[in-house]
């Protein structure tokens, strides 16, 4: 009995943040905000669903399920990857190197160094 | 004394010898000319010894044969037979192969690569006895083009030479056509006697003459023998293919190749002869052949040339002989045959010769020789008599008993034009004979000679030597060739010989006067010489060469006009013609037969289907929609792929859903590299109206599947499926329970093995191909090719490849688990290769390709290689279990700590297929990817751009972990 209420608890929890993430990923105005909205989706959402299927599994059909760490760990290793280069993919099609905000130091941001830049940067470093 | 199995069982063994030989001068050649060329001697000589040990049994008149079944329900065996005439020619062509071997290791020069010729000339003689001793039509054909295609090698041997490569195209041409019209004649012949061995077919000669497919069969085979023996109208080819070098022309132009179209005539001469039709074709070929190229010949200042022409003359007075179709005019054939391929062999080495000590083959700057090369000039003088028809040489029996029986051939009721006109080939061709000796060894000594002109030292007259002494041996004792004459002539006509004597006098006949006749009137000619050569110069004549390329190039404008209509390049044409080609074949099939009645009923549409259905439907219209941009494009279809990946999942195919979906992630990675490259938009080059025709072929070939497949899905199969006996022997049989591996590795392992293969061939493939674009203008234009708008710094972020090292060790262990388990669960060899190749692909998106390659240390053409080869190792295996090729065998074994596991040999086999699989998916990425180094793109020398690690202090210039090499 309680087993089936934890279970439905992390379904509905999942369910929510799922929603969230998915209507903020309509309803925000900038592309770098609607970054923001599927990353509930992923960790909480996704995360929710496979602790109840953890709890399913142990509680109901007494066995250890194993799957969903594997899930988890692929999910938190790609997720982060992929909104790095939707990232650089919008700097370098939407916004100049002036429309940016500064980086507060004396490098530019990464995605606009170039490779020769870099280069001299870290020699001089090395040199030092 | 050999039995006549024994014997018989000599003959594919001469057959092979020269095949085999082949491999040998090529390796040789390192060990030096003087060794290379023993080893070219060596299984030539072997074959004429073997050949002269069957060679007393076939002269009593014995038949030898030998016979292995090789593809019986095609009328294809291996059989082979020795009769006289088969050992006349494999005597010729082994005989004379060794002295133009000899020829050869003097005459070629140190800049020719000497391995590769005696290859070629092996891989001929192979050929030509393969031809002489065929005893099966279809084996001989075989042959019959092998020496096509190995004299087009050596015509072409000079390859710098564009006479040499244009002659050799000319020989391949014409003979090959004639190949082919005779491989059409040959089927007729075998259809109409119900086998296509010759020994039987030579038994039907009232069925085969009385048969309605008699003429066209023998139109067809004629046109094969007419084309190789360089026959009127066809003869233009061989003046051409003097571009060879003479040893060449000396073997493959007077001694052997060009005689295998009279010895096909000769074969069939018993079954085709005796008839009108034949009479009229080959005697008349034959005669026209013999007078325009003995006229020909007179007005040719290259040696070479008047020699060919001589050479086309005497092939057609051979044929004319044949073409009488009397017994005693193939006797005199076959005579006259012997003593061509002597007198003719020796005069060509007379004129490499020539060739090679004054540098000059032209007869105007050649004359007065005879003090200079004394012992060139006895050979020569000797040969040219010969071919004269001058009394005591060989030459003279022969061109006796060719008069004797053009005396009496009636021609159309007409007693004299063939005697006439054989005497005027006799007139041409004695003055064409005296010529080649008074301009070029007679006459007053010249100063302007390109080189000083001596005697060539032993090795180089040895051959042409030898063969002089035969034609005067024969030619002074005819007792010498009577009984091989004999033999041949009477395997020829199929025995009943009359009886008869070669012999010197005949007495007073009327051969005598007309030789008479051709002796002074050739003398006259030759007399008048120079006047005649400038009437000659004057009248304007047909010049093949002209001709020839004329009808090839219109021959290639309209086959290229015809393909580049249905096949122009461009996709859509291609496409579009391959749907409306099955739309109409689908339409006829459906309309043509009977359907039968649908006996299921359709399921009801449950939530998920239904859901996959409308994104993929999505999916479609929108590629359909935005189908111009690329990136979009691949996108949608990433979607597709993903959809049927899933789709294989639900109707419990797992190991297609996983196939599916590893191919998927491969694709789209490899055309995002090969997008970089293109236009980011596809642009619209057909109109509106080409549009519409498209969107209708294509609506209506995807109406039309779907229709099929929904009439399939709605009925049982017709007949019972194979997937019961797949299921009930895989365990039993394959030793495993996931029967999809077993059928790849077991069942259709032979499939499997070729598809490797493919796959392999098609990574090369695509590695030359970008290799050649990067060398060629697509090269230049990819080094000044500059990409669309800037490119990103930072392109090798930390998180990317910190993920991707961290997620390297469990793909790879993922890929070793499918691996493992794939012959009971799905999985397998072919799977775990996508799966191994994409954690290798991984690391080369983070961290750019040549720095993850310079990483590996074994190429992937090795891996492609050591793929095949351990499959085709494991198939090979089976042999020593005394099974078939690729047989599977599995066990148990137990090794102490571990529990009772399965062996397979299909699992060596699945082992093949993985390094396969993984070295052909990496090659095609590392051909895109040269493209990319070839536009500038700098190779990174650390694993990431930006490393935290790095700046803080020096380390050794490496990432973390990352091992150096």
């Amino acid at each position: 009995m309680l087993a089936d209420i934890l279970i439905s608890a992390f379904l509905v929890v999942s369910g929510v943040f799922g929603l969230t993430g998915s209507f903020g990923l309509i309803k925000l105005p900038h592309p770098m905000m609607r970054l923001h909205a599927p990353t509930k989706a992923t960790t909480l959402g996704v995360g929710g669903a496979l602790i109840a299927s953890m709890l399913f599994f142990h509680f109901k059909l007494d066995q250890f399920s194993f799957h969903e760490l594997m899930i988890a760990l692929f999910l938190f290793m790609t997720a982060p990857v992929t909104g790095l280069f939707i990232a650089k993919v919008h700097l370098h099609r939407n916004e100049t190197p002036d429309t940016l905000p500064p980086t507060s130091t004396d490098r530019p941001w990464a995605s606009y160094e170039s490779d020769a830049e870099r280069a001299k940067i870290e020699e001089a470093r090395e040199a030092d | 004394m050999p039995t006549m199995e024994t014997a018989g069982s000599f003959l594919p063994i001469i057959a092979a010898l020269p095949f085999l030989g082949a491999l040998l001068p090529g390796l040789m050649i390192q060990a030096g000319r003087n060794t290379c060329t023993a080893f070219t001697l060596a299984p030539t000589v072997l074959a004429l010894l073997l050949l002269l040990i069957s060679a007393p049994a076939v002269m009593r008149g014995e038949v030898l044969l030998f016979r292995l079944d090789w593809l019986p329900a095609l009328g294809l065996n291996v059989t082979f037979m020795l009769d006289g005439l088969g050992l006349l020619f494999a005597g010729l062509i082994l005989g004379i192969g060794v002295l133009i071997i000899l020829y050869a290791r003097f005459y070629l020069s140190r800049e020719d690569p000497m391995g590769q010729f005696f290859t070629y000339l092996l891989l001929f003689q192979g050929a030509m006895v393969g031809i002489v001793l065929s005893d099966n039509v279809l084996l001989l054909l075989i042959f019959w083009e092998l020496t096509s295609l190995s004299s087009f090698l050596l015509i072409g041997y000079w390859k710098h030479l564009p006479e040499g490569r244009q002659g050799a195209r000319m020989a391949l041409v014409v003979t090959g056509l004639g190949g082919l019209s005779m491989i059409a004649g040959m089927l007729i012949l075998g259809n109409v006697v119900g086998s296509y061995d010759l020994s039987v077919i030579l038994t039907q000669k009232e069925a085969i003459q009385a048969s309605p497919m008699y003429l066209p069969a023998l139109i067809l085979i004629l046109g094969g023998a007419f084309t190789k023996s360089a026959q009127f109208p066809f003869h233009f080819w061989l003046p051409h293919a003097m571009a060879a070098p003479t040893p060449v022309s000396a073997y493959l132009h007077s001694a052997t190749m060009v005689k295998a179209g009279l010895f096909l005539m000769a074969r069939m001469w018993p079954v085709l002869a005796g008839t009108p039709e034949w009479f009229y074709l080959v005697a008349t070929t034959g005669l026209v052949t013999m007078v325009i190229a003995a006229k020909i010949a007179l007005y040719k200042d290259d040696l070479k040339a008047l020699l060919a022409f001589s050479t086309v003359s005497h092939l057609g007075l051979i044929t004319m002989l044949l073409g009488f179709g009397t017994k005693m005019a193939a006797v005199a054939a076959v005579f006259h045959i012997i003593n061509h391929a002597t007198f003719k062999a020796a005069l060509f080495m007379t004129a490499g010769i020539v060739d090679h000590a004054a540098h000059a083959r032209d007869i105007k700057r050649l004359g007065g020789l005879r003090r200079l090369m004394p012992v060139t000039f006895a050979i020569a003088t000797v040969g040219a008599l010969s071919m004269a028809g001058i009394p005591l040489l060989n030459g003279f029996l022969s061109k006796e008993m060719m008069l004797e029986e053009a005396a009496h051939t009636v021609w159309a009721h007409s007693h004299w034009v063939v005697p006439v006109l054989a005497t005027l080939g006799a007139v041409f061709s004695v003055a064409y004979s005296f010529r080649y000796i008074v301009h070029v060894f007679l006459g007053p000594e010249r100063t302007d000679y390109p080189s000083k002109p001596h005697d060539p030292e032993f090795g180089m007259w040895a051959a042409p030597g030898f063969l002089v002494v035969l034609v005067v041996a024969i030619g002074v004792a005819p007792v010498l060739a009577e009984p091989l004459v004999k033999a041949t002539a009477a395997s020829v006509t199929g025995g009943g010989l009359p009886d008869f004597h070669l012999k010197i006098w005949h007495g007073v006949t009327p051969a005598l006067y007309m030789s008479a006749v051709a002796v002074a009137g050739g003398a006259l000619l030759l007399a008048f010489h120079a006047p005649l050569m400038r009437l000659w110069l004057a009248t304007p004549r047909p010049e093949a060469k002209t001709m020839f390329d004329a009808v090839t190039r219109a021959a290639t404008l309209a086959g290229r006009g015809f393909t580049d209509s249905l096949h122009d390049g461009a996709l859509s044409r291609y496409a579009g013609i391959f749907t409306v080609t099955v739309l109409g074949a689908g339409v006829f099939a459906w309309t043509g037969g009977a359907s039968l009645p649908a006996t299921r009923a359709p399921l009801p549409v449950a939530l998920l289907p239904a859901v996959g259905w409308v994104l993929l439907m999505v999916a479609t219209f929108a590629l359909v929609a935005f189908h111009r941009n690329r990136l979009m494009a691949l996108v949608l279809m990433g979607i597709v792929g993903l959809i049927v990946s899933l789709g294989f999942i639900y109707l419990s195919a797992p190991d297609l859903a996983l196939t599916q979906i590893s191919v998927e992630v491969v694709t789209i990675v490899l055309m995002l590299l090969a997008l970089n490259f293109l236009p980011h938009r596809t642009p619209a080059e057909s109109g509106p109206a080409k549009r519409f025709r498209d969107a209708v072929v294509s609506i209506a070939g995807g109406v039309a599947v779907a229709g099929l497949t929904y009439a399939i899905l709605l009925r049982d199969f017709a007949a019972e499926s194979i997937s019961a006996f797949h299921l009930d022997k895989s365990y039993k049989g394959g030793g495993g329970t996931n029967v999809v591996n077993v059928i790849l590795v077991d069942f259709r392992g032979f499939d499997t093995f070729g598809e490797i293969i493919v796959l392999g061939i098609a990574a090369l493939v695509i590695f030359a191909l970008t290799d050649a674009v990067l060398r060629g203008p697509g090269g230049r234009w990819l080094t000044s090719w500059d990409p669309v708008g800037d490119e990103a710094g930072d392109r090798h972020p930390l998180m990317m490849v910190v993920a991707t090292r961290v997620m390297m060790p469990i793909a790879l262990m993922v890929g070793v688990y499918i691996f493992l388990r794939g012959h009971n669960d799905p999985g397998g060899g072919f799977i775990a290769g996508l799966i191994v190749a994409i954690a290798f692909l991984m690391q080369y998106m983070a961290s750019g390709f040549a720095w993850a390659e310079s990483r590996q240390r074994v190429t992937y053409h090795v891996t492609i290689g050591f793929g095949v080869l351990i499959a085709s190792l494991t198939g090979i295996g089976a042999w020593f279990a005394g099974r078939p090729f690729l047989t599977s065998d599995y066990g148990y074994i137990t090794i102490p700590p571990l529990e009772k596991f399965e062996w397979a040999t299909a699992m060596a086999f699945d082992t093949g297929v993985f390094l396969t699989v993984v070295g052909a998916v990496m090659l095609a990425l590392n051909s895109l990817s040269s493209m990319a180094r070839r536009t500038g793109e700098t190779v990174n020398i650390f694993p990431m751009d930006i490393n935290p690690a790095r700046s803080d202090d020096d380390d050794d210039g490496e990432g973390e972990g990352e091992g150096g090499r």
